[in-house]
């Protein structure tokens, strides 16, 4: 890229909305990830004719564009691998109309999930498939990664709630798609194609979602249990018993001790915590579904459980699990927690076998691994704690991620459940998707003929995840 | 410029450095954030930033400095960290490191203006941190430094400087002169009634960062000051003047600010009730009221209850009249 590209830029958003200062390029050369690389320029687009003005100047100059929302993505999705435009959505922030009769809502992508949620408290509606990262996280992002979140066991993913999107495609024309009714059959399902896209097909300028009324009643539940395997059959019997749990989740020993000791929340330390929630309008149905969750958890040998309906105290049970992820880093000294083999999704009778699996791979290979996540929809949370420095930590990690996924995918499982492909996970992916990656490449090679639209992801991304960038440690031994 | 640091203390600091999973909560609730928005205004970008200039990535330059002497020192970054990382304690130790090389660092840390200082000392006490010292400037002269590793950038000494010799960039929102536009600017809006000015380290906690003003029309705005012992008096006067019905102040209850800032806030309104009697405004329309951490709920119900109140007492007639 050229100083003159930059002027260029500055021009369309206007000078306080573009930087090649190597201070903001330094810091937008990451995210939640293990890589690291650097823009050319940042742009804060306020407007879809701004998106359009970009996306029409780099199509014609050949620079690639990478849409970032919050920077929450776990495996290198909005890191600029070639360089280029980093386009910051977070100015496109409005929520734009909320329409309880339609039960929808129409927003700009920089939204942030909980402000939505907020916004339509007051209405007596709700967003559900909220991820745990939902305080940051943008409406964009979750629709770029298809998140899904504590409540998707039973309200689904956001690919279910996206009726319409606005999409700067990478020419820089503005395609409507979709409908604003809850079903249609005209066509293409092309919004659900740009879901899950990880921003390399198109920028989602605006959304139109499905909104959904809160219940009157929500009932949490925590069930510990000694062992992890008796925590993890209970979660698949639940699943099959006939209950409609509003949320599943598990929380193995290793996550337990890191909470307490990043949170100080004096959890009991045992093999494995249950989290589970009904929910609904009735409160008879609320109380026979939490009961029926609680005997089958009890079957299980689950107990000291603990039920709740009131909102304080629900929040404070599940404040462990919402900060899980980054309390992994506490859990011992010298050891950090990264953001590898993140988010594997499981056939529901597969899960205590694959906790297993996860806890002896990573000990043979000298690393720590815990289990955790929305185990109901079959997603099961893991992280790699290692210590950066040690290059042999990273090879540990390299086959934990190699002997992790052949097992997953051996059960019928998935590589990547709500966080997206990016870069880590691109490898075991299109090792196990090798059969649909030409198709994907037609598509991407259709609407983005000059691959500037987030190039060298999902499947283009390099072989080698370690080196496909900078790590962003110092590695030293 | 890029100028030769030692990193002496910051070093120390690459394994909590390490531990930061980059998960960004820190920022959600950052008045640096709000009032630029960009990625290297987060707590995430800082440490992001010290962390690079450590380990040799980045080169320190004037423009690294600039970023990293912006912080409040709120600590909504720190307490919401969910690996614990320290990272309030952290910058200190890179300003540390920054202004022993020698560098010029201005970000959010006060200035004196010496032509006007009269060294009068009033801010001296004031200042928990100890930042500001009366020193000699040689030849009987004295004048008041400012230790700028210490200096938090809490305003309170700016809000009781005698001659307004003190002063701070502009560019958050929080110097009189912003606070007095923003004053302006928000009942000039719709139909505001009452006009808040809230605690950034308790109640702004609170607040979104998406815009939702389109959808939600409110009786009342909310200006976000730092500490509750930044609302100058005439701040005041000037929303009556703008044509606010009523006026509250958030802060920290008593023994919760971390500034003593509120004991200020507290002794000033009582006074500037007296005033406002002789103003003939009824002193019932400024209201103080104490916030915890985290108390939105009970702000709103607050704020609520006075909006009634105030629409019962109607305008204030001495400006109708006008
Ligand atoms: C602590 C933590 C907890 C998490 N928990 C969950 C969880 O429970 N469930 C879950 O699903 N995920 C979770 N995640 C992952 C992450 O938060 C989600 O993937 C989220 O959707 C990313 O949103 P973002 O705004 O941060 O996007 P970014 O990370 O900025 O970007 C993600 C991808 O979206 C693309 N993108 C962003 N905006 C646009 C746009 N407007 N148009 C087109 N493409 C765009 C980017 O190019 C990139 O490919 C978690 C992450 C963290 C750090």
């Amino acid at each position: 890229m050229k100083k003159v590209d930059v002027e260029n830029l500055k021009k369309i958003v206007g000078s306080e909305n573009a930087t090649d200062n190597p201070v903001d390029l330094y810091a937008y050369s990451g995210d939640a990830s293990v890589h690291q690389a650097m823009p050319n320029v940042v742009v804060r687009p306020k407007t879809i004719e701004q998106v359009q003005k970009i996306m029409r100047y780099a199509n014609k100059n050949r620079i690639p564009v990478i849409p970032r929302g919050a920077g929450t993505g776990t495996s290198g999705h909005a890191v600029p691998i070639d360089g280029g435009i980093v386009m910051d959505m977070k100015q496109m922030n409005h929520i734009l109309e909320i329409k309880p009769g339609d039960v929808l809502v129409r927003v700009e992508p920089g939204v942030v999930d909980d402000d939505l949620n907020r916004a339509l408290l007051p209405y007596g509606f709700f967003y559900p498939p909220a991820p745990a990262s939902s305080r940051i996280a943008t409406i964009g992002g979750e629709i770029a990664a298809n998140a899904s979140g504590v409540r998707s066991v039973k309200y689904g993913a956001t690919r279910d709630y996206i009726l319409g999107l606005k999409v700067v495609l990478a020419d820089g024309s503005l395609v409507n798609l979709g409908a604003n009714t809850r079903v249609h059959s005209s066509g293409y399902q092309l919004e659900r194609l740009i879901v899950g896209s990880e921003g390399t097909l198109g920028i989602v300028v605006e959304a139109t979602i499905r909104i959904y009324p809160l219940p009157k009643f929500r009932c949490l539940g925590v069930a510990n249990f000694n062992k992890l395997e008796d925590a993890g059959n209970a979660i698949s019997e639940i699943i099959t018993s006939g209950c409609q749990p509003s949320m599943l989740e598990l929380m193995d020993g290793i996550g337990i001790v890191a909470v307490n000791k990043a949170l100080d929340l004096g959890l009991k330390e045992v093999g494995a915590i249950i989290l589970f929630e009904a929910d609904g309008n009735v409160k008879e149905a609320v109380d026979f579904e939490i009961n029926k969750m609680k005997e089958i958890c009890k079957a299980h040998n689950g107990f000291g459980i603990e039920l709740s309906y009131d909102a304080e105290e629900r929040k404070r049970i599940f404040s462990g699990r919402k900060k899980l992820f980054a309390a992994l880093s506490r859990y011992k000294e010298g050891i950090i927690c990264t953001d590898l083999a993140d988010d594997m999704g499981v056939p529901n009778s597969k899960i205590a076998e694959a906790a297993a699996k996860i806890h002896e791979i990573a000990k043979r290979n000298n690393v720590i691994m815990a289990v955790y996540g929305h185990c109901g929809s079959g997603v099961i949370h893991t992280k790699i704690m290692l210590d950066p420095k040690k290059k042999d930590q990273w090879k540990d990690a390299d086959k934990v991620i190699e002997e992790l996924y052949d097992y997953i995918h051996s059960v019928g499982g998935v590589t990547s459940a709500e966080h997206g492909i990016g870069l880590s996970k691109a490898p075991p992916w299109k090792k196990a998707r090798a059969d649909i990656i030409p198709m994907m490449r037609a598509i991407k090679k259709a609407l983005d003929p000059n691959n500037i639209l987030n190039p060298h992801k999902l499947m283009d991304a390099p072989d080698d995840w370690v080196k496909a960038t900078d790590l962003r440690y110092r590695v030293v031994k | 410029m890029v100028k030769k640091v030692d990193f002496k203390r910051s070093k120390k600091w690459e394994n909590e450095l390490d531990k930061c999973i980059r998960c960004g909560y820190c920022y959600e609730l950052c008045p640096l954030f709000k009032s630029y928005s960009w990625e290297s205004d987060t707590p995430r970008g800082k440490l992001l930033m010290v962390h690079g200039m450590i380990t040799g990535k980045i080169a320190p330059t004037q423009e690294v400095v600039d970023k990293i002497f912006q912080c409040f020192y709120c600590k909504n970054c720190s307490d919401n960290c969910s690996a614990g990382v320290p990272v309030t304690d952290i910058l200190t130790d890179a300003r540390a490191d920054l202004i022993n090389a020698g560098f010029e660092v201005q970000g959010t840390i006060v200035q004196i203006d010496e032509d006007l200082c009269s060294v009068c000392g009033v801010c001296v006490p004031l200042c928990k941190y100890d930042a500001l010292k009366i020193v000699d400037k040689g030849k009987d002269k004295k004048k008041i430094e400012v230790d700028k590793v210490e200096c938090r950038g809490c305003g309170l000494c700016l809000a009781a400087c005698p001659s307004g010799a003190i002063s701070q960039k502009e560019g958050c929102n929080v110097t009189l002169p912003e606070l007095h536009e923003s004053v302006k600017e928000i009942l000039k809006k719709d139909d505001k009634k009452l006009l808040v000015f809230a605690c950034n380290y308790s109640i702004f906690p609170g607040m979104q960062l998406s815009e939702t003003e389109t959808l939600v029309k409110t009786p009342y705005g909310i200006i976000v000051t730092m500490c509750s012992g930044r609302v100058a008096p005439e701040l005041i006067l000037d929303a009556f003047e703008s044509g606010a019905w009523g006026v509250m102040v958030a802060g920290c209850p008593p023994e919760e600010c971390d500034h003593d800032g509120n004991y200020k806030t507290r002794r000033r309104l009582i006074l500037l009730k007296n005033i406002l009697k002789e103003l003939n405004i009824n002193p019932k329309r400024l209201k103080l009221d104490w916030f915890s951490t985290g108390e939105s709920a009970k702000l709103q119900q607050e704020i609520n209850k006075f909006v009634k109140e105030l629409e019962n007492m109607g305008p204030i007639e001495a400006y109708v009249k006008r």
